[in-house]
């Protein structure tokens, strides 16, 4: 049987983390072989999911249950790329930090993050419950050790502690649902299911639906299930923070646009003012808790509880339109998210990670300053940067469908957002440092990834102006 | 037996999963009320594939997965016990207190 190449990607993920962790074994631990293979493996994947062609209607199958379709394609894009910023965030952290923050092994750190990667990737393409659930705990697992990571570090095990006994508890919820789901309707497939749910329903199926959303609660931080996140992001070393924020929200997400667009679709419109709930309560919550934060670690975990209320609301839309704008934001919110960490890792190798070390910033280092800036007006939506067009379009979907009361409390929690946003920036630009600051010294991989990274913010707010539609290539 | 009895005994493996991990302040304690909670679900998807489902290997299948997959993440939930066992010397619930707002 000979392999289609839209696979190549999948199995290059699947088979160079092996390749990364056993170069260890003939290099010195100094080496720089694991890491260089790891830069050329991901940077190939990417480079090979950019050749798959777009707008190929239905998407693919490949043994009846691995579909690449344009959304697992771009979502594939999204994971990649946080993949690549997570490692090349960690790479400081292994090289020449305080004692504090001194991680080890780095071959096996990219590993993990492989393959959690490669978790994400079994989500988008699953076509049947038992790789979906397959999928979602590879996405998981690595990161409950890699929130361990650091062993010397209190905070990070009781943080992965946390993170273990509430994702557990999260996957047996969804299990539960999972299981109800597969007696309702008889078998496992997604097309059969769906099949079975539009020949109507019964109270089955809603414990199962309620099932599914408790369970991917936890997951996607939504509220009432959101408060491990806070704990986790702090405890967690900051590249893992990052990697947490993006890959596993990305997944989680892939998993509610899979489920709520595939398999329950004929019940969308019923479970709409479920979804609306989650999304108002979680966005309102995220907003508040992020007011009085100090932290900058805590502050990013509330942030990205709000974001995920903001994604909430387009799945509200229609199939296609809710698509586009959650792979939009999501590189948006990737990119944003990756900037703000790369400078608050850079401030945490000499100060603590708190609002307080961020004084005096724009005295110390401009660039560094206007890298922050843009990265927290992008995650408040303000134009022309990638942010607001990213917001607009999760908006203008939730509101095709007529959902404009919860549209209209999200905009209105847009402006909670910005006020914490700037209180941030206000601390970087405004307030006047106490006593001498230690100097900021950027390595040059450091300084050319922050460059990339606002280029990238601003260009990506631009570029829908630019062309006329840039989605008009994409079809679901 | 019938599959109401089954769903009934499987609701109940898993409310008592439920409350055994609020109640419990135990680490592994903890671990083995989630351990319920998942094979409450395995329960539930044997039943199923035996007595309703049309594609009754599939839920059989399911379970088996489902045991290997927990089996990994008890593996690592172990080890990130030790590392706390290693610290504080107990292994109590509440001493999870350093990290809060």
């Amino acid at each position: 049987m000979s392999i289609p190449n839209y696979l190549f990607p999948d199995i290059l993920l699947l088979i160079f983390p092996f390749i990364v962790i056993g170069s260890r074994l003939f290099c010195s631990t100094q080496s720089k072989v694991p890491w260089r293979i790891a830069n050329v493996g991901f940077i190939a994947i990417f480079i090979l999911l950019n050749l798959i062609p777009l707008a190929s209607g239905e998407g693919r199958l490949f043994i009846s249950n691995w579909k690449i379709d344009d959304f697992g394609v771009l979502m594939r894009e999204v994971l990649i790329i946080s993949a690549i910023l997570g490692m090349w965030l960690s790479k400081d952290y292994f090289e020449h930090s305080g004692e504090r923050q001194q991680m080890h092994q780095i071959a096996e750190f990219i590993g993990a993050i492989a393959f959690a990667t490669f978790g994400g990737f079994t989500v988008v393409s699953a076509c049947d419950l038992l790789t979906f659930f397959l999928g979602l705990e590879m996405a998981t697992i690595p990161m409950y050790a890699l929130t361990a990571w650091n062993k010397k570090d209190q905070l990070g095990s009781e943080a992965a502690t946390k993170y273990i006994l509430m994702g557990s508890v999260a996957t047996a919820f969804e299990l539960f649902g999972f299981s109800y789901l597969y007696g309702f309707a008889g078998s496992l497939h997604f097309s059969e299911i769906q099949y079975a749910i539009s020949n109507g329903t019964n109270p089955l199926l809603w414990v199962a639906v309620l099932f599914l959303f408790c369970g991917i609660g936890f997951k996607l931080t939504l509220f009432p299930f959101h408060t491990w996140a806070p704990d986790v992001y702090e405890g967690a070393p900051t590249p893992v923070t990052a990697v947490i924020s993006v890959t596993s929200k990305a997944t989680a997400i892939a998993f509610l646009v899979v489920l709520v667009f595939g398999p329950l679709a004929p019940i969308q419109e019923q479970i709409a003012p479920l979804i609306a709930l989650l999304a108002g309560t979680t966005l309102f919550v995220g907003n508040l808790g992020a007011l009085k934060q100090s932290r900058l670690r805590r502050f990013m975990a509330y942030s990205s509880i709000a974001q995920a209320g903001y994604i909430m609301v387009a799945l509200l839309g229609p199939a296609t339109m809710a698509k586009t704008a959650i792979i939009y934001y999501l590189f948006v919110y990737a990119v944003s998210n990756y900037l703000a960490f790369f400078v608050f890792g850079i401030i945490g190798h000499y100060r603590e990670e708190t609002f307080a070390s961020l004084r005096g910033l724009s005295k110390q280092d401009v660039n560094l300053a206007i890298a922050l800036a843009i990265s927290m007006f992008s995650l408040a939506g303000i134009p022309p940067l990638a942010g607001f067009f990213g917001k607009f379009h999760l908006f203008f979907s939730g509101a095709s469908t007529g959902h404009y009361a919860i549209v209209a409390f999200a905009v209105l929690n847009n402006v909670i957002a910005l006020f914490y946003y700037i209180q941030l920036i206000k601390s970087a630009w405004v307030d006047e440092p106490e006593g001498n600051l230690s100097p900021i010294r950027l390595t040059k991989r450091q300084r050319n990834v922050v460059i990339l990274l606002s280029v990238m913010v601003v260009a990506l707010g631009i570029l829908p102006f630019l062309s006329n539609n840039v989605f008009a290539g994409f079809s679901y | 037996m019938n599959l109401l009895n089954c769903l009934i005994l499987a609701f109940l493996l898993f409310g008592i999963g439920v409350w055994g991990l609020m109640r419990r302040r135990h680490l592994i304690g903890m671990l083995i009320s989630i351990e319920l909670m998942l094979n409450a679900a395995n329960i539930n998807f044997i039943s199923f594939a035996y007595f309703t489902a049309h594609d009754s290997t599939a839920g059989a299948l399911f379970s088996i997965f489902v045991i290997a997959v927990t089996a990994c993440e008890m593996a690592i939930a172990l080890a990130i016990i030790v590392t706390m066992y290693r610290r504080h010397k107990s292994l109590d619930a509440d001493q999870l207190r350093e990290l809060h707002d």
